[in-house]
């Protein structure tokens, strides 16, 4: 018959389709392939390897792939690394702080100050709330060694310190926030920059909630204080559940800005381990940068990162995203 | 256009969109798919627009076999239910972008697209976007986006769904003139019958992703093949009543614990050679409210339809009848009446295989 | 935030139902107030319990701690002061938008119940400090004895019987002249005191009857109750209390608004006074001998400053920056928006496998890999001509790194715009003839524009303000962004002129915040399509 014909050559056709369909999908896709190879996964890889060698400004060489086919125990010193960062005596403060760091910073700031922000923002005059968050993104926006600066300027001894000042005028003895305090003001200062993020994706999701649902609540006649405990928060779960998880990761390894403020303080008060990688390995200002003892550091970053990340992806119901396209040809 | 589809099967995952429909939509002809919500009408027609990959069957325009043609190499025209404008473009553009997909020269694109939007008669709209427009508008400029390419074959799915139901209805007429003045081959996807009968030279009525029945529209509402078809086509619905078809002499009788009524011969005897026992469907405008009829009942509810009330008569607790009555006869529930059954067009089916007993 | 009550108080008499029924509520509002309050003192005590218990706890387990942690004290001390000013806002929640309700038509009863549940809210507040010795009860370090300045020195003017400052052998009337050598002032004695550790010890030296004589005396805890402080704080929570009763609800949150962004303001006012000034003290711009005034505009000379080889021209800066963070929006956008759309809208095999990943990257740290990618871009810096512009210390291997730690978000940010566009629009593209790419150019591009503004105006301010990365893989001025640019004006041998610093800031700033202003709204709609595919 001639459909039997024609649908062996149909066949032979649908092959040829389907991979052109495949080179188009693969053709968007690559640029950002490119990317996720270059900059993630070969690094993910690299550090894992770069921690079991001794790396150091003494023994350099940007030669990765001659350093690993050598065998040259100059350079791979297998695990020592590690055995050394458990033994660390500032170890176990590190890991301390930087849960402290996390958590404070997170619970307090990030998600907490967010919010608020974009709920009282939400509930003052339209242009006062766009510009108040105007000004909330300064921090963002505000070059960190200028930020740090001010906040400097903020903790400073007499008479440059404002906040010195301030004890001066009321008859107080001046303080030393440097030594004491120096938590609450990175918590803080980190904290106001973290506030912005969750400013904005918690607007934005206030600011979706379908007028209808206000209006609703509205003329069921309740207060301020009721709508957004039964209408806004219930629906704010899921930005919640974003924004908790996002800044989580991103306070794990932001330390630019302790690294400015106090460079982790004296005998690490107020070093985190992110920041202890970047000492170890890229902080030229210690003289003798350890690659490889900072990478073994990091690579507890990573691992964390990937099973926080694994996490999150739980959270999001991955499998709800992966809907199947509702076209089927080029 | 000669459209061809053989065992044409849609698969998702295991969903099963479309089940193995066969049938042949000659050139010119305007053919619409009938059949309620969710039965694979949408998925048909994107597997002939070449959207949807068929999982197993062929589509053949003409003779040749179509399957892996990409959409744009199939030169068909679509009009979606919600007419899918592109809003940042004016309707001048949307009109003119198939053509410029098609590298036409600029004034000749012009120039069609004038043509076009004359005949659809939105020829001072050109400028304004698709969010200026009201639906009937949109509508038209998505018809005549669909006309310009001068297409093999046009597509619709539910174009007049949106509309109200004046527009509707004048609509219907042109869309039908246009199709047969162009002489394109049109498939034309609707949940509602009247739609359907109206407009179209043949209906293919699905259910459950399977074709039913593919025919004109009076063989589906005069001769329909399953029980299926007779009780979807047609408003009120027919009615069906468990009966066993006698003879006495050469007269058939269709009886049951209400009612027993003569039929005409043929019929009862097609009935009757299948063993008597068989569902009898009689539509209720065959139905009449007299002093003279044979079966009496009770009525139950009145609907009101505005030119008729709608009847629901018990005629015991088995039977019951959707009658048609005059409103002016003040009917109400509880009433008793008596029914004259014209028994002229009725059917029988078979019930166990649902099939006519009368047509094959 | 309880006070966000908005509902003008309506003025019309009551009828004595209303009346009875507000009546009923009098018992019901008291006991919210208390069940409030023991949460609210619950939540904050626990706070404290945390430091005050399991501190020591931690301290005591040095070996896995290690051996010198300490708890923060000022912490717990900051906690428990804050309890007693949270009190009238307890009070406040508790009874919340009803007794405000009663305000309206009953003032004497809304009082009334507004000043029970303070009260109540702050004994068990203060009961609460108490139990834990925070607050006003906190230890202090003490000598035991009472001082005064007078000519001759600081005066002895009583000593606790027993005390520690007696059983080191100071007498009322003593005078003492110095601590250890240094000669000391009540003032100075004052501080040293309130700094110095428990159990230690401080030396007086101490004259009397013309004979001076070291006197070490140990510090001691010592619990000084003020009823000043106490009483002080009640009335204020009271008046606080009532104040908020008959707040106008519409002012409340500018006002806290106002009252959250102190330190911002506080900063960024200094910002800008130094900009102006040769040197500040705490807010005020000061001249060379330390007066109020020294107004200049010689920091902003970095304006008309002619480039130097180790110093570029701030204009030569300013358009790296301008290109770095323009480059970076461009290909962001261009990489996210393909690869959101291939995600979205393509089926293609691994298409699951990919979409995990992005998930994953999307909430992976990506500043884990800095080390790594210090190799990465060395390495492809090596290679011919590609090196040249993507390698160690380029503008465009910053940029590619910049991107990529944006992709990411980029990528599940556009993924679910596209998800949002209708399948039709696109199919119908497919039908009118057009390919892929165009449908993707020409029709789904067009209908994500808010999503594109909203992540290019993202892009573009973070990579405005890019530090870390241009830090960390530059050297020199060549490819500096301001922000590195200005660290480098700090971190120089030459003493560094911190308010120039603050000009250059200030300058970096500016652009970004115009533009956030009118881009603010693009940036809200961030939402719309990106996490919302999720819930
Ligand atoms: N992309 C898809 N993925 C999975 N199932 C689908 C998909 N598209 C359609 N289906 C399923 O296939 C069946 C037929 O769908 P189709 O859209 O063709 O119905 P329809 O006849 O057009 O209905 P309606 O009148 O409501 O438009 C339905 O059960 C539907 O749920
Ligand atoms: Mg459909």
């Amino acid at each position: 018959m001639a459909s039997a014909a024609s649908s062996a050559s149909a066949i032979a056709r649908s092959r040829s389709q389907a991979m052109r369909a495949r080179l188009t999908a693969y053709g968007f896709l690559a640029p950002a392939g490119f990317l996720v190879l270059v900059f993630f996964f070969i690094p993910m890889l690299l550090i894992l390897f770069l921690s079991i060698t001794n790396l150091a400004t003494t023994n350099f060489t940007t030669d990765v792939w001659r350093m690993a086919t050598s065998r040259d125990p100059k350079y791979i010193v297998g695990l020592d690394n590690f055995e050394r960062m458990f033994a660390d005596e500032f170890a176990p403060k590190i890991l301390f702080n930087t849960l402290f760091y996390v958590l404070a910073t997170l619970l307090l700031f990030n998600v907490g100050l967010g919010l608020v922000i974009a709920l009282l923002t939400a509930h003052v005059d339209r242009r006062a709330g766009f510009l108040f968050r105007a000004l909330w993104i300064l921090p963002r926006i505000t070059s960190p060694a200028v930020y740090i600066l001010m906040w400097k300027r903020i903790v400073a001894a007499s008479p440059f310190g404002i906040l010195n000042q301030f004890n001066e005028l009321l008859g107080r003895p001046e303080a030393n926030y440097f030594q004491g305090e120096a938590w609450v003001f990175i918590v803080m200062l980190n904290g106001f920059i973290g506030a912005s993020f969750g400013m904005i994706i918690f607007t934005s999701a206030i600011e979706s909630i379908p007028k209808d649902l206000m209006n609703a609540s509205l003329v069921d006649g309740s207060t301020i204080m009721q709508r957004v405990r039964y209408v806004i928060l219930p629906l704010l779960r899921w930005p919640l559940l974003f924004v908790t998880t996002y800044q989580t990761l991103s306070l794990l390894t932001s330390f630019e800005y302790i690294l400015l403020f106090n460079s982790g303080g004296p005998a690490s008060q107020t070093e985190v381990w992110s920041l202890a990688a970047y000492n170890r390995a890229l902080n030229t200002y210690f003289a003798n940068a350890q690659w490889g003892y900072g990478s073994a550091f990091a690579v507890v970053l990573v691992i964390i990162g990937v099973v926080m990340a694994t996490v999150y992806m739980r959270v999001f119901r991955f499998n709800e995203l992966v809907a199947e396209p509702k076209i089927e040809v080029l | 256009m000669k459209i061809v589809l053989e065992n044409l099967t849609k698969k998702f995952g295991t969903v099963v969109g479309v089940d193995d429909i066969s049938l042949t939509i000659e050139d010119g002809e305007f053919v619409a798919f009938l059949g309620p919500s969710g039965c694979g009408k949408t998925t048909t027609l994107l597997m002939i627009a070449g959207i949807y990959r068929p999982t197993a069957g062929i589509i053949r325009f003409d003779d040749r076999v179509i399957n892996q043609v990409p959409p744009r190499d199939r030169n068909i025209g679509m009009v979606f239910q919600s007419y899918a404008l592109y809003p940042h473009m004016t309707v001048f553009g949307n009109i003119a972008y198939p053509l410029k997909l098609k590298k036409v020269p600029k004034e000749e694109q012009a120039e069609r697209v004038r043509e076009v939007a004359a005949k659809m008669g939105i020829a001072n709209l050109l400028d304004r976007r698709p969010a200026q427009l009201s639906g009937g508008q949109q509508q038209r400029v998505a018809l005549g986006r669909a006309l310009v390419k001068q297409p093999d074959v046009l597509l619709f799915d539910e174009p007049l769904s949106n509309l109200d139901a004046r527009l509707r209805l004048s609509m219907r007429g042109e869309i039908r003139h246009l199709q047969k003045e162009l002489g394109i081959t049109a498939v034309y996807v609707t949940h509602d019958q009247v739609e359907a009968m109206t407009m179209a030279d043949r209906i293919a009525v699905m259910n459950l992703g399977k074709l039913q029945a593919f025919d004109t529209p009076d063989d589906l509402y005069d001769r329909p093949k399953t029980l299926f078809i007779a009780g979807f086509v047609g408003n009120p619905p027919m009615n069906f009543l468990e009966v066993e078809v006698q003879r006495e002499g050469d007269t058939f009788y269709a009886v049951n614990s209400a009612l027993r009524v003569p039929v005409p011969a043929e019929r009862g005897e097609a009935a009757a050679r299948h063993g008597g026992q068989v569902i009898m469907g009689i539509r209720p405008e065959d139905i009449t409210i007299s002093e003279t009829g044979t079966v009496r009942g009770e009525v139950f509810v009145v609907e009101p339809l505005g030119r008729d009330d709608l009847l629901d008569v018990h005629l015991d607790a088995a039977n019951r009848l959707s009658v048609l009555a005059d409103p002016a006869v003040h009917l109400r529930a509880g009433d008793t009446v008596t029914l004259a059954l014209d028994t002229r067009k009725v059917q029988f089916f078979d019930p166990q295989t649902e099939l006519s007993l009368l047509w094959r | 935030m309880a006070t966000f009550t908005s509902s003008a108080p309506t003025q019309r008499p009551l009828t004595s139902q209303e009346y009875r029924y507000r009546q009923a509520e009098t018992g019901e509002l008291v006991g919210q107030a208390i069940f409030t309050a023991l949460v609210v003192v619950l939540f904050f005590e626990l706070g404290v319990v945390l430091f005050k218990v399991l501190g020591p706890l931690i301290q005591s387990s040095p070996r896995f701690w290690g051996s010198d942690l300490k708890v923060d004290e000022t912490l717990t001390r900051a906690l428990a002061n804050a309890l007693t000013l949270l009190a009238p806002f307890a009070a406040y929640v508790t009874c919340g938008a009803r007794l405000r309700e009663l305000a309206a038509f009953d003032r004497r009863r809304a009082v009334r119940v507004a000043l029970a549940a303070t009260i109540i809210v702050y004994v068990l507040v203060t009961m609460g400090q108490y139990v834990f010795q925070v607050g006003p009860f906190a230890e202090k370090p003490s000598l035991e004895m009472s001082f005064r300045q007078t000519d001759e020195g600081v005066l002895v003017t009583g000593v606790v019987p027993g005390g520690t400052a007696d059983r080191a052998g100071i007498k009322a009337g003593d005078l003492i002249v110095a601590i250890g050598r240094a000669p000391t002032t009540a003032d100075e004695l004052k501080e040293k005191i309130a700094l110095a550790k428990f159990e230690s010890k401080i030396g007086l030296r101490v004259s009397r009857d013309g004979q001076e004589e070291l006197m070490p005396v140990e510090v001691v805890p010592v619990m000084e109750i003020g009823l000043a402080p106490l009483v002080g704080g009640l009335i204020l929570a009271l008046i606080l209390a009532v104040i908020a009763l008959f707040w106008p609800g519409g002012l409340t949150p500018y006002v806290l608004m106002v009252v959250i962004m102190i330190p911002l303001l506080v900063g960024y006012l200094w910002l800008i006074v130094a900009t102006f000034s040769y040197r500040t003290e705490g807010l005020l711009p000061v001249d060379a001998s330390g007066n109020f005034g020294g107004f200049t505009l010689r920091n902003w000379e970095f304006l008309t400053r002619p480039g130097t080889s180790s110093y570029p021209s701030i204009w030569r800066i300013t358009l790296n920056t301008l290109v770095i963070a323009s480059l970076m929006a461009i290909i962001v956008l261009t990489v996210s928006s393909m690869a959101g759309y291939a995600l979205s809208r393509m089926n293609f095999p691994g298409r699951r496998a990919f979409l995990s990943l992005t998930l994953i990257l999307h909430g992976f740290p990506a500043v884990t890999l800095l080390i790594a990618i210090f190799f990465i871009l060395r390495n492809i810096g090596k290679v011919p001509v590609l090196g040249d512009y993507f390698g160690f210390n380029t503008r465009g291997g910053i940029a590619l790194v910049m991107v990529a730690f944006e992709m990411p978000l980029g990528v599940w940010l556009m993924k679910g715009f596209f998800d949002n566009i209708p399948w039709d629009m696109e199919r119908s593209a497919l039908i009118d003839g057009a390919s892929r790419w165009r449908t993707f150019w020409e029709i789904l591009l067009p209908q994500i524009r808010p999503g594109i503004l909203a992540l290019g105006t993202f892009a573009f301010i973070s990579g405005w303000g890019a530090y870390l990365i241009p830090q960390t893989y530059s050297v020199g001025t060549r490819t500096a962004t301001l922000a590195v640019y200005i660290t480098q004006l700090t971190g120089d041998t030459a003493p560094v002129n911190w308010n120039e610093v603050a000009a250059v800031g200030l300058y970096q700033m500016i652009p970004v915040f115009i533009i956030f202003i009118f881009a603010q709204e693009y940036l809200l709609n961030i939402y719309a399509g990106g996490t919302k595919g999720t819930s």
